[in-house]
């Protein structure tokens, strides 16, 4: 057995300590020892988009990195963009209300995604949308409307 | 539907999407159990050889492996799996079924087929374990290409046979050769339209739990048809279905591949749960996904296309070979399809279609999203298109010649729908579709002033506008239960799985329209078999349809025990009441009235009676099961422009007027048709699943097989025309494949267009950059 | 995949062919190669490390068996190599001539069959990850020719 690796981790706020192999992928973690099933994985290559999460407040591919790495840094996942009692951020709200969301199983990614990139461009055109949307796969929508819920959500007063 | 709909045609939000955008939704792969064990699989690196021998015994002596299984150790359970799709009753139809095994004997066929299978304490440690598997395979030469597959002295893929042609179909209409004497002009091409992988972001999955206790199997599934895997696996396992529990979840897109049943990995975890009495877990990666879910593959045609001068088509005469992988399993949907969706809109006479099947040692073909249609709808566009050059008429007009007028329904085309019914339209309207599309995308403008304009700025630009119709909402049937609760919500079980069609929310409208209540109180439960346990499941574009019908009807019926015990209560007659706010009351003003809620405590009392000839509770399970499919129509239009240097292709407006029947939410049917055009765009341009010729995938990972993103796609103005299917009381028609079926037909059109001072002819698809520079090479070459 | 070139030794003839039938001068020069080793007459085993892309430090069991010699212009290779991510089978030919200063102009070809998940992840990269790595072997060949007619 290879010997495990102490880490220790924020995530969603959190201060979470945990031994883990080496080799264990920080998605594996995320989803498997933290149960925080809401991040996906989608291709495994770091080239869909489906596990994205912030790591130090930067998106991350979190299927081609190790938890290791994680060590001593802060995590976010879509477990944490509702609000306590479950209530939808804007961008959340924006998606639900153009439709931007089909299967869904893309979705937290491109959540984590954007909201950096709507951090960073707090009033993006369409084709700094699509720009900032073009490292996400998305199979059912055909990315019209997700482009419609930024445009939404940008307009709209995020907390 | 009552007087009172007022959620039917509605942009309603979805009822799903909470739990979708908080990480909430469960996902097979999110199922963890105590004590779940990881499986994972040893695959055949050959498209083609002789299995002689599996050595396991390293990896059982591995740390951390539980079991290890090969072919040899299943015992009676090895089977070949069911053929899916019984071939329709067509006279002189020869179909050879050689189905899909477990696990790889004596012979493998394709690159990734599963030859054992690893169950450990973690993934990890399976994956270390698939490298401790010694496999001996002696390499046969490989089947790719169709016509040296059937070629004399091919290998032979399934040795019971005599050849690798695994059906032969003939399907007549009139009499086309005479027509063809009559004809002013034949066109006549050889077309090559090949498609790629659906590429659901969500890989498969599933996840067993036998309970030895209750002696029951819980199966999570990302299957498109959960009751009809339950069935199957409780007859292979000896079990009674009612011991057979199976959830497809919310599942992370379908488009097709999830629709074929009995996956190896599908028969093998339940079986090995048992054995182990153990729960499992299995999720597919991206490149397996390449290897082991099926794909839709290529169709060569020869075809060509009667004429009058007048630009009238006389028949049809098309001979194709339909790639249909290593097994058969779902039978001729796809070239049925493909036979059946070339006649599209049009009047056409006379047509005489042949069709061979080819076994190749390629992965598996069955129906992704527009199963086969679009070969048909790109085969009679590209004729009509060629004609319309020869006989120097507008594209738009020569299709306006000859489309079926609205007085020619219900048209029966004389030939055999993959549904095993004769090809009838049930309804349609066609020209005002066509001649919406034309003017919205501003047709007559652009090749007056526009097109004439850019050209002499030296841009190649080029319009494309091209019909089709989809067959959708076949039965054979679907149900499903309404019961109004005591807290007044309204709870709606149906048994086909959900891939994000938005089945939470327009089941939910239906019935909320029917029972006067809050959308949002009606909760939607679909794919659990513990739930609901009759139906198929969701493909052919028929989920809304069949299933939406079926919704209807048991509100429907859940309506009139309301307003007969209602009635009762309020001392008057059922006309006299309405169903409004979650009550029923007497119509007028401060009419009385009782909250459904409360009625569903009065319909089952704890004491007294329930009247005879009653039954207790406000519920209801109804099925639907139309006589034969709906067909729905519509035409895409595009304008893009052409870089002759580079062969991108830009696309500067998307247009898609379709006429689906009555629409019960056009937003969601927006979101069907965009996502549609993508795959569709995908397919024309970006996507093709390349072999060599030994049969190995060339491209196995999202780093190579490039599905479009949203720097790929345009923008998609929609334009609805309702034309209701007079087959189902709503006027449904399906709508999920409309976006996809016509795209590759429009893209070549739209790609002559602009390319029409080189002469460029596409008669294949998909396209590239980079074969699209060879052919404007090419075509330069030919022109000087 | 089909790997053709021409190679340049500052050499005699037979010098190099007196290299090119030694295990031990062979693992040091071709890239990534663990062991070596002669298992009978004209019949080699070997470990090698192959990254290609996305496929790191792949491992591969490599038999190689000498073929049609005829010393010292040319002998060709039937080349069998396994490992977990996939399989190469296939042949090479070598051929030497002599020519004045002395030096020897090499003509090599090969014909091999890349199967398994290296064939789908790293196609794309295949042949220039092979070019690169005979470039590699023939220039530690040509300085191994050196150092050895250097000593003489």
């Amino acid at each position: 057995m290879i010997a495990k690796i102490s880490i220790d981790v924020i995530v969603n706020g959190l201060r979470r300590r945990r031994e883990v192999e080496p080799r264990l992928l920080l998605s594996d973690f995320i989803r498997q020892d933290l149960g925080l099933t809401g991040t996906h994985v989608g291709c495994e290559h770091g080239v869909c988009g489906a596990c994205t999460i912030l790591f130090d407040g930067e998106p991350a591919r979190s299927c081609i990195m190790l938890s290791v790495q994680a060590d001593g840094h802060e995590i976010q996942t879509i477990e944490h963009l509702a609000g306590p009692s479950g209530e939808l951020n804007p961008l959340q709200t924006a998606f639900r209300h153009e439709h931007g969301l089909q299967c869904g199983f893309c979705t937290p990614g491109l959540l984590m995604t954007l909201t950096a990139f709507l951090r960073d461009t707090p009033n993006p055109t369409e084709p700094e949308i699509r720009d900032a949307l073009s490292a996400n796969l998305c199979r059912c929508t055909g990315y019209h409307h997700i482009v419609e819920a930024v445009k939404l959500a940008s307009r709209s007063t995020l907390p | 539907m009552p007087a009172e709909a007022r959620y039917l045609s509605a942009r309603v939000l979805r009822n799903e999407d909470a739990r979708l955008l908080t990480g909430r939704a469960l996902f097979v792969d999110d199922v963890q159990i105590e004590g779940m064990l990881h499986v994972a699989f040893v695959r055949s690196e050959h498209a083609h050889g002789r299995l002689k021998g599996v050595d396991v015994s390293a990896a059982m002596r591995r740390l951390g492996v539980v079991a290890v299984y090969t072919a040899e150790d299943l015992g009676d359970y090895w089977r070949a799996g069911p053929l899916l799709v019984p071939p329709p009753p067509i006279p002189n139809l020869v179909f050879h079924a050689c189905t899909q095994v477990p696990l790889a004997k004596d012979k493998v066929r394709h690159v990734g087929e599963a030859i054992a299978m690893i169950v450990a304490e973690n993934r990890y440690v399976a994956e270390d374990a698939i490298r401790d598997v010694v496999v001996d395979i002696e390499p046969l030469d490989a089947v790719v290409d169709l016509e040296k597959g059937l070629a004399p002295g091919a290998p032979l893929i399934h040795e019971q046979l005599t050849s690798n042609a695994a059906a032969h179909v003939v399907q007549r209409k009139g009499d086309y050769a005479s027509a063809r004497k009559k004809a002013d002009l034949v066109v006549k091409r050889r077309f090559f339209y090949d498609r790629g992988a659906a590429a659901a972001i969500e890989n498969r999955a599933i996840a067993v739990n036998w309970d030895p206790k209750a002696e029951e199997l819980t199966i999570w599934d990302t299957t498109q048809a959960p009751i009809p895997i339950r069935n199957g696996l409780a007859k292979m396992l000896g079990l009674l279905e009612s011991q057979v529990n199976v959830i497809a979840p919310f599942v992370g897109g379908g488009f097709g591949p999830k629709i074929m049943m009995f996956y190896p990995e599908e028969v093998l975890l339940p079986w090995a749960a048992i054995r182990l009495s153990r729960p499992l877990k299995w999720t597919e990666d991206r490149q397996e996904n390449f290897y082991a879910t099926t794909q839709e593959r290529g169709q060569v045609h020869d075809a060509e296309m009667a004429f009058t001068r007048e630009g009238r088509i006389l028949g049809v005469h098309d001979v194709f070979l339909f790639d249909t992988g290593a097994y058969d399993p779902y039978g001729l949907t796809i070239p049925i399809n493909s036979q059946c969706t070339l006649l599209g809109p049009y009047d056409i006479p006379n047509y005489e279609s042949e069709f061979t099947a080819v076994f190749t040692n390629k992965t598996i073909v069955t129906p992704v999203r527009g199963a086969g249609r679009q070969h048909g709808v790109f085969v009679s566009e590209r004729l009509l298109d060629i004609a319309a050059r020869e006989l120097r008429i507008d594209r738009v007009e020569i299709r306006k010649r000859n489309l079926l007028g609205p007085d020619r329904f219900p048209h029966n085309h004389e030939i055999m729908f993959q549904d095993s019914a004769p090809l009838v339209y049930d309804s349609g309207n066609y020209l005002p579709t066509l001649e919406q599309a034309v003017d919205l995308i501003g047709y007559d403008k652009f090749i007056k002033d526009e097109q004439p304009r850019l050209r002499a700025e030296g841009k190649h630009v080029g319009i494309g506008v091209v019909c089709y119709v989809e067959g959708t909402g076949i039965g054979p049937y679907e149900g499903a239960r309404v019961t109004v609760e005591p807290s007044g919500k309204v709870r709606v079980a149906t048994g086909v799985g959900t891939q994000g069609q938005g089945h939470f929310t327009v089941f939910a409208q239906l019935v909320a329209d029917a029972l006067g209540v809050d959308v949002e109180d009606v909760r939607v439960v679909t794919g659990d078999t513990r739930e609901f346990h009759w139906g198929t499941g969701t493909f052919a574009s028929r989920g809304a349809v069949v299933a939406g019908s079926a919704c209807h009807a048991a509100a429907m019926a859940v309506r009139e025990k309301i307003l007969r015990l209602g009635s009762s209560l309020l001392n008057v007659t059922p006309e006299q009441l309405e169903l409004r706010g979650g009550q029923v009351r007497v119509i007028g003003a401060n009419g009385a009235a009782i909250g459904l809620g409360e009625l569903s405590g009065l319909a089952n009392p704890l004491r007294g009676a329930v009247r005879p000839g009653t039954e207790p509770g406000l519920e209801s399970t109804a099925y639907f099961g139309p006589d034969r499919g709906s067909t729905a129509s519509g035409v895409h239009a595009m304008i893009i422009e052409v870089d002759p240097e580079t062969a991108m292709v830009e696309i500067k407006r998307y247009l898609v007027a379709h006429d689906c029947g009555t629409i019960i939410n056009p937003l969601i049917v927006e979101g069907q048709i965009h996502g549609g055009v993508a795959q569709g765009i995908g397919n024309a341009f970006y996507e093709q699943l390349v072999y060599d010729e030994q049969g190995q995938l060339l491209n196995a990972s999202f780093m190579d097989y490039l599905i479009p993103t949203a720097t790929d796609v345009p923008r998609v103005e929609t334009a609805h025309r309702e034309t209701p299917s007079p087959f189902n009381p709503i006027g449904l028609k399906g709508v999920g494949e409309a976006g996809c079926i016509p795209t590759g037909a429009l893209f070549a059109q739209a790609v002559e267009d602009a390319l029409s001072d080189l002469g460029v002819e596409i008669t294949e698809i998909p396209l590239s950059p980079n074969r699209l520079f060879e052919l404007i090479e090419s075509a330069k070459a030919a022109g000087k | 995949m089909i790997l053709t070139g021409t190679y340049i030794f500052n050499g005699p003839r037979a010098a190099v062919w007196d290299l090119l039938q030694d295990p031990a001068v062979l693992a040091k020069a071709l890239p990534g190669t663990k062991t070596l080793t002669r298992t009978a007459d004209d019949q080699y085993h070997g470990v090698m490390k192959v990254s290609v892309g996305p496929v790191t430090a792949a491992e591969f069991a490599v038999n190689v068996e000498l073929k049609d010699k005829v010393p010292p212009e040319k002998f060709s290779m039937q080349i069998d190599g396994k490992g977990a991510v996939g399989f190469t089978k296939g042949t090479a030919t070598i051929d030497l001539q002599e020519q004045p200063g002395p030096v020897t102009v090499m003509n090599y070809s090969s014909d091999v069959q890349i199967g398994g998940k290296i064939a789908g992840v790293g196609q794309r990269l295949l042949e220039s990850v092979g070019k690169m790595m005979t470039k590699q072997a023939l220039e530690a060949l040509n300085r191994e020719l050196q150092s050895r007619l250097g000593k003489q």
